[in-house]
């Protein structure tokens, strides 16, 4: 079922880690995060492809976002929301991103 | 050898880059994640992902001047936009539903043209992020996001629009329309006196983005890529000036 809570996405939701709580702390004034403008082409890639039509897509994210991830605010409510579907509908799997973000998270803070 | 990052100028050498959120969180980890693994099964590729991002962060409000001008001198058109505002927006070429190359980036379906009056003016905000009829007008200005806009509008409307150089005689009543998760707004400012018989193109020149918006009205000769032309009452001479003295 779409609305059943994703470990992952449980475990990786956090209110102090999001943008608006994350850039004042830096200092930085930029209100978007910058993953933002790739998330949205990344919505448009998969509505472009018929992988995920954008109303569906955005029918889901209304639904999540009175729901599991109310209390997230936007963007990073966007990202759980779209991932959510995601992995609702079998298109990418819990497993793989599990494994995957490990693996970008070393890329990322490799020195 | 040490190297110090200047632009010619001494005073440069004091210059500090902005800051930067130095931490990987999971948001930004996950966000590469999924994008990796979609390319990887096929649901999209890569090329086409960095010419989406390309288009979203480039497109402009000019799709929103074509509405307002169109509407201005096809009365049809006008009650079409004002009753069904994504049916006008097809017939300009900008589909909310489908992302065509021309349309949208991703957003919602549910949006609204407002109308001035001579005695009613409109502006929008999103007092909860930063909502904004992106598939018309692009991206939204830096400052429409700033708590400062978006908190002091609802409460100060006249004096923040004064800020922007908009002061409103008293009689003409302003209402404010905060966008939200659901639904987007745009202004249709009142067709300013003096550009009688003038096209299309000519019209929509100058609807510019903060028109559409409610922060500024539009004035012939007033487009965009003007630039100010009020000069200094008090100058104070630089250093530069001097120099060249």
């Amino acid at each position: 079922m779409s609305g059943d809570r994703i470990p992952l996405l449980e475990a990786t939701r956090s209110q102090d880690k999001t943008w608006e709580a994350l850039a004042p702390r830096y200092g930085v004034t930029n209100p978007n995060p910058p993953w933002k403008t790739s998330l949205t082409a990344m919505c448009d890639c998969l509505a472009v492809s018929g992988a995920l039509p954008a109303l569906e897509r955005r029918n889901a994210e209304d639904e999540l976002a009175d729901t599991l991830y109310n209390d997230i605010p936007s963007p990073e409510r966007e990202l759980l929301a779209l991932v959510h579907t995601m992995v609702s509908r079998g298109l990418v799997s819990e497993a793989d991103l599990v494994s995957r973000m490990k693996t970008v998270r070393a890329r990322l803070e490799e020195v | 050898m040490s190297h110090t990052h200047t632009h010619g100028n001494k005073d440069d050498s004091h210059h500090k880059a902005a800051p930067m959120v130095e931490e990987v969180t999971d948001y930004e980890v996950l966000e590469i994640a999924v994008r990796e693994l979609a390319i990887e099964h096929g649901l999209f590729t890569a090329e086409d992902h960095r010419r989406f991002t390309e288009w979203a962060e480039s497109i402009g409000p000019a799709a929103g001047s074509r509405l307002v001008a169109k509407a201005w001198t096809d009365p049809a058109y006008k009650t079409l936009a004002l009753t069904d505002g994504l049916k006008a927006c097809k017939e300009i070429g900008v589909d909310w539903a489908e992302p065509t190359g021309v349309g949208t980036p991703s957003d919602y379906m549910e949006f609204h043209v407002l109308e001035d009056t001579p005695t009613l003016h409109h502006v929008i905000v999103c007092t909860l992020c930063s909502c904004y009829p992106r598939p018309l007008l692009g991206m939204s200005p830096e400052w429409y996001r700033t708590t400062n806009y978006r908190r002091r509008l609802v409460r100060w409307p006249r004096q923040v629009l004064a800020e922007f150089g908009l002061i409103l005689p008293p009689e003409v009543e302003v209402r404010i329309e905060d966008s939200n998760q659901k639904c987007r707004f745009m202004v249709m400012p009142v067709r300013p006196a003096g550009t009688e018989n003038w096209t299309e193109e000519q019209l929509a020149e100058i609807v510019t983005r903060d028109c559409m918006i409610g922060v500024a009205l539009p004035k012939p000769g007033r487009t965009a890529d003007v630039h100010p032309i009020q000069k200094a009452r008090r100058p104070v001479k630089s250093s530069h000036q001097e120099a060249a003295q």
